[in-house]
């Protein structure tokens, strides 16, 4: 039995906890559900000792400690499942399952390797490394890691990301049998609600670092939107209507992309002006080389990419960039901005024209039109996520005709994400087309007039929006249902 | 609450010196040098006359251009180690482009400087082409350079450009008095050189902080990916900002051939273009302290001629001070973070 | 055949203290620290040595000097990196110039004195087999050091629990501290027990492969060879044994290669292995590049002689690590 009381933790001027109290039961499944930065992550970390609390108190069994360790939480029995998992890639699989486990030869990790396996149906080779296996089975292999170490309460980090289906279901039925056969407690951390009411028997609410409820399933879907959000969440609203469906924005002919690890194609698409085309596919499955590959960040090795009647035989990221092709990095502070640059210097590198007008381009951009309410001295890092973005998007000139968009929303709460999709709906309207990717098939399905599914480094299937629903693009991510799809 | 805010900023701020100064005497007592006696040598070695302080000088402006180069390709976080080779490479240049004249005259000078920043702007840029191109870091390709370049120096003296009859360590043979940069009165430093040396640190300030290269730069040091989404043309730039470094690298060299020794030597670039890594790291490569921890280096360097004379001290012991203040500058400076670390309680 | 068995036992000897050196930086690089200070540790090491070894009369004494200098250095980049988050290259940087002009400052009265060195070792009963006898039979102490430095290091790196540990720490600093591995003990380990071999090359050549000290020594520059070994040498033990007893080869045909073709000038072999350094470090990129990416793909049969030598660096290789900072 664990029993948290009154954890607060602070970064910077962040809440992430404030003051939460939970008890967790033996035998029991929880989910702990809330947006993007509603603090689960760091509540779990905390009790998975990877994390200090400011204050406040864990109690496992009765004892009770101000603060835990990796090593102390593991001895408690306390195991954590990241979602990318916490392994070491280079690493064969043998060497993975023993560090930080008790003292056996190879051989005996072998056995034991071998015997935890065969309970699960699975296989793993001892020798081979870690970077070759599928983000589902290395997930797997650390359970099975923390079930050797006598993890009795086992958290598991928004596990279904970048897994099949299939593993998903194994993955459900293992926790099931661990919870209910052998008295383990399991929390699950998510923001997928139709998963929450499937496993759990109670959901622990965070919003904005408060726990603001805990319910008891089964419960209503629309009951647990409310506390996560706080009101009604307005759904968007139906795509705005292609005015020029005929006309030819962009096509790709025959055209391969050659990525560093691998290469995707030949593709065969035509996009119009107006359009946004939702990408799906799981992780490495091609769709982020699709959208680098349209840019010239990755070159096109083979075939031809046309651009407004243009013909390109090398995607040439310079001639790309001003013949108006934006990308739009999900990583936006590693890869997107300059962190210690502030607003203003980022404004003047993105539009070296308005130099002379700087002050005033930049209140027409910010304050005006992308409602970015800072300072124009701060610095990028220095900058919410929502404003980040919103400067992102301001950055990227008017009547651009292709924009690439590689996570719209990424670590935005929801008011920022209904006004990102507001500024990309208004720039389609305006005649742009608009790829992007999201690995909310939900967000995808909303927004987008046709869905593009990749699978195995290939475009396995183009959807249009009547067809495309959450069952049909999962199964053709995971490679299922193709050739009834390229019947039907 | 501000007072001793201030107070603690000033403690800091002699903290490192101070350590600097213990560690240096704690180093010098194993020598039996008598630390204070020592002290007073360097200084006055460096400032003790007229003709000491155009020493000075002549050391001060190789080390000012090489470390006023350097603020431009730091900027973009890339360690161009291969300004050793780049100021030989200058010197080089510069003494080849002299061969055809017995004599001569400003413009002969101007054109031997010309070709020294040639010669130091195409070293740096086959080292900054291994890098954008060849994926090779700087620090490696910089040093292989630099040894490269030596070997160079030596071939060629002993080689090529002998003197008639016998080759000597001593180096080519000496320009003729009219190629010779010009005196200050009986000073051995020159009023070109000097006047050089300002305009390369004005110029640079210039360039880093009031233009769109300069800001582009940054942008490039900071993220590499985002400046290409940016159009910045990443590669481009640092490929410009080494061969900028190695102009500003080779006018050195060119200065020590045509102002100091007069001809081309072996160790011809004196270590200084490490010593300007140092100016620049003990400065955190902000512009302002620049010129004058460069001049205080040159005091340390001249003085240290002394060392062997009146103590009977290796003259390294400048390299000794230069080393260990700029540790104790790292050493404060990390010291004062895991301070304030503590103090917010983690 | 004897001549050959000469050869390489020079290049055994020749080779030692790079062999030493690189294990040294593998290891720490292999917990994922870049020590730079490498070339100016081993001068002050060397200097450090001859000194001890010609205070207390013996060599072995010295060794353990050059060693406790090396580990010195080694420690002070060690505690201002990992504990203090300074700049690994910044600080391993000033150490070895700092390193360097201390070796000469203190060693001024050392210069051109004579001292003890090491001597020879002979392994008795060799005379039969000529070949053997010439390789190991009169060879400097510091050949045994090296070759058991070698094994030594490759079996506690790949057959022992801690090995593994600092191969954990350098791959991933944040998964090792979810393990419960102590990283910025393990990383300091490293750069000290690193730190402690260089210092021992430091002692090898200033007590056994070029006796005596001096400015310069013939010492300078071996520092920077052995950081593009580690490289070249993938960060194995072996491999990088391997690539010192090439670059010790090419040292040592320098001088026979000279005899050969006396018009080349001496510098050429003199630099020879700088510029062959930057060679391998392109060779080794050179799977990266975009154009040669193109030809694999054509011609895939090319992708086996890329796959042979596999050069990834220890992922987390220069990268700090805040356990306070939680994962």
């Amino acid at each position: 039995m664990i029993v948290l009381t009154d954890i607060a933790k602070q970064y910077g001027r962040v809440r992430a906890n404030d003051s939460i109290s939970l008890t967790l039961e033996p035998g029991r499944i929880y989910a702990l559900v809330g947006e993007n930065g509603a603090g689960k992550s760091t509540l779990m970390r905390i009790l998975a000792g990877h994390t200090v609390p400011d204050s406040g108190t864990i109690a496992v069994r009765g004892a009770s400690h101000a603060r835990l360790t990796p090593a102390l939480a593991a001895s408690l029995g306390v195991g954590m499942l990241y979602q990318d998992p916490l392994d070491f890639p280079a690493l064969p699989v043998w060497e993975n399952f023993r560090l930080g486990g008790t003292a056996r030869t190879r051989v005996q990790v072998v056995d034991k390797l071998g015997e935890l396996s065969n309970h699960l149906g699975v296989c793993f080779l001892p020798d081979e490394p870690i970077a070759a296996l599928t983000v589902g089975e290395r997930q797997l292999l650390e359970l099975l890691r923390l079930l050797d170490l006598g993890a009795t309460t086992l958290i598991l980090d928004e596990p279904t990301t970048g897994i099949t289906p299939e593993q998903k279901r194994s993955l459900f039925g293992l926790l099931t049998r661990l919870a209910r056969e052998e008295n383990h407690t399991v929390v699950l951390v998510t923001h997928k609600l139709s998963e929450a009411l499937e496993m759990a028997d109670a959901i622990f609410v965070m919003r904005q670092g408060r726990l603001v409820s805990r319910l008891e399933t089964p419960c209503g879907e629309d009951e647990l939107v409310r506390l996560m959000f706080g009101e009604a969440v307005d759904r968007a609203g139906d795509v705005p209507p292609v005015s020029a469906p005929q006309t030819r924005r962009m096509v790709l002919d025959r055209a391969v992309f050659a990525g560093p690890k691998y290469h995707l194609g030949p593709l065969n698409i035509a996009a119009a002006p107006g359009e946004m085309i939702g990408l799906a596919g799981l992780d490495g499955s091609g769709q982020e080389l699709f959208l680098r590959g349209l840019c010239g960040l990755d070159r096109l090795a083979e075939g031809g990419l046309e651009l407004d009647g243009r013909r390109f035989e090398r995607n040439d990221f310079k001639t790309l960039h001003k013949a108006g092709v934006h990308f739009v990095p999900a990583d936006r502070m590693s890869q997107a901005l300059f962190p210690d640059l502030s607003i203003r210097e980022h404004i003047l590198l993105a539009f070296p024209d308005q130099a002379a007008r700087l002050e005033e381009f930049r209140r027409e951009q910010c304050e005006g039109r992308f409602n970015l309410r800072a300072h124009p001295d701060t610095p990028a890092k220095s900058l919410s996520g929502g404003n980040q973005q919103r400067l992102l998007l301001s950055l990227i000139p008017d009547g651009a005709p292709l924009l690439l968009m590689e996570h719209p929303t990424r670590g935005l709460d929801a008011g920022s994400s209904l006004q990102v999709w507001e500024h990309l709906r208004e720039r389609c309207r305006d005649g742009a087309t608009i790829f992007f990717f999201s690995p909310d098939l939900d967000e995808v399905i909303e927004h987008s007039h046709r869905v593009l599914v990749f699978y195995d480094r290939m475009l396995v299937a183009d959807v249009p929006r009547a067809q495309a629903t959450v069952e049909t693009l999962g199964a053709l991510m995971a490679g299922k249902n193709l050739e009834a799809w390229h019947a039907a | 609450m501000p007072r001793s805010a201030w107070l603690e900023q000033t403690l800091w701020m002699l903290a490192a010196p101070a350590l600097a100064l213990a560690l240096t005497v704690l180093v010098a007592l194993p020598s039996g040098a008598p630390p204070l006696q020592t002290l007073q040598v360097l200084l006055l070695g460096g400032l003790g006359s007229m003709s000491k302080f155009g020493q000075v000088l002549t050391v001060f402006v190789p080390l000012m251009l090489c470390a006023a180069g350097l603020l431009v390709p730091f900027t973009a976080r890339l360690w161009n180690i291969g300004i050793e080779g780049q100021v030989v490479l200058g010197a080089i240049f510069c003494t080849g482009a002299l061969m055809p004249f017995d004599q001569g005259g400003p413009a002969h000078i101007a054109l031997a400087l010309a070709a020294g920043m040639l010669g130091g702007a195409l070293w740096a840029l086959l080292a900054g082409v291994l890098k954008t191109w060849g994926r090779v870091h700087e620090i490696f390709s910089g040093l292989g350079l630099n040894f490269v370049a030596m070997g160079l120096t030596i071939w060629l003296i002993f080689g090529p450009w002998k003197r008639p009859g016998v080759a000597s360590m001593s180096g080519t043979e000496t320009l003729d008095m009219s190629l010779w940069l010009d005196r200050m009165g009986r000073l051995a430093s020159s009023w070109t050189a000097l006047a050089l040396a300002a305009a390369a640190l004005v110029m640079v300030a210039v360039l880093l902080t009031r233009t769109q290269w300069g800001l582009s730069l940054k942008a490039v040091g900071q993220n590499p990916k985002a400046a290409r989404l940016f159009d910045l043309s990443p590669r481009r730039r640092m490929l410009q900002a080494f061969a900028l470094c190695g102009a500003l690298g080779g006018l050195a060299g060119a200065v020590q051939v045509l102002g100091v020794y007069h001809r081309l030597l072996p160790s011809i670039s004196s270590g200084y273009g490490y010593t300007a890594l140092l100016v620049g790291m003990m400065a955190s490569f902000r512009i302002l302290p620049v010129p004058f921890i460069c001049l205080f280096f040159a005091v340390l360097n001249v003085g240290s001629i002394q060392l062997p004379l009146q103590l009977n001290l290796d003259s390294s012991f400048s390299g000794v001070i230069q080393g260990l203040m700029v540790l104790s500058v790292f050493a404060t400076q990390g010291l004062r973070a895991w301070l304030i670390r503590r103090r917010e309680g983690c | 055949m004897h001549e050959f068995a000469l050869v390489l036992a020079g290049i055994l000897l020749a080779g030692a203290p790079l062999v030493l050196a690189t294990l040294g930086e593998t290891i720490t690089e292999k917990a994922g620290v870049i020590n730079l200070s490498l070339d100016g540790s081993m001068l002050l090491s060397a200097m450090a040595a001859f000194a001890l070894a010609s205070a207390t009369g013996s060599p072995w004494t010295g060794a353990l000097g050059g060693m406790a200098v090396g580990a010195a250095a080694a420690a002070i980049l060690g505690l201002t990196n990992i504990y203090l988050g300074q700049s690994q290259l910044a600080v391993g940087f000033i150490l070895t110039l700092l390193c360097r002009d201390l070796a000469y400052f203190l060693g001024h009265s050392y210069s051109r004195q004579p001292g003890p060195t090491f001597g020879l070792w002979g392994i008795p009963g060799l005379s039969d087999t000529p070949v053997l006898d010439a390789l190991l039979g009169r060879q400097s102490p510091v050949v045994a050091l090296s070759l058991a430095a070698i094994v030594l290091c490759w079996w506690w790196m790949y057959k022992t629990v801690g090995g593994m540990r600092l191969r954990a720490v350098g791959e991933s600093p944040r998964a090792a501290f979810g393990r419960g591995i102590r990283v910025r003990l393990t990383r300091l380990a490293a750069c000290l027990i690193g730190g402690a071999l260089v210092g021992l090359a430091g002692a090898a050549y200033s007590l056994a492969v070029k006796p005596g000290w001096g400015r310069p020594q013939g010492c300078e520059g071996a520092g920077w060879i052995a950081l593009a070994i580690v490289i070249f040498g993938g960060w194995h033990p072996v491999r990088a044994a391997i690539g010192a007893y090439f670059f010790a080869a090419l040292q040592v045909s320098g001088i026979y290669l000279q005899e050969l073709f006396p018009s080349v000038p001496a510098q050429v072999f003199q630099v020879a292995p700088f510029p062959m350094m930057i060679l391998t470090l392109l060779a080794v990129n050179l799977g990266r590049v975009s154009f040669v990416q193109d030809m694999m793909r054509r011609y895939p049969f090319l992708k086996r002689f890329s796959g042979s030598w596999p050069i990834t660096s220890p992922a987390a290789l220069g990268q700090d690590f805040d356990p306070k900072k939680g994962l």
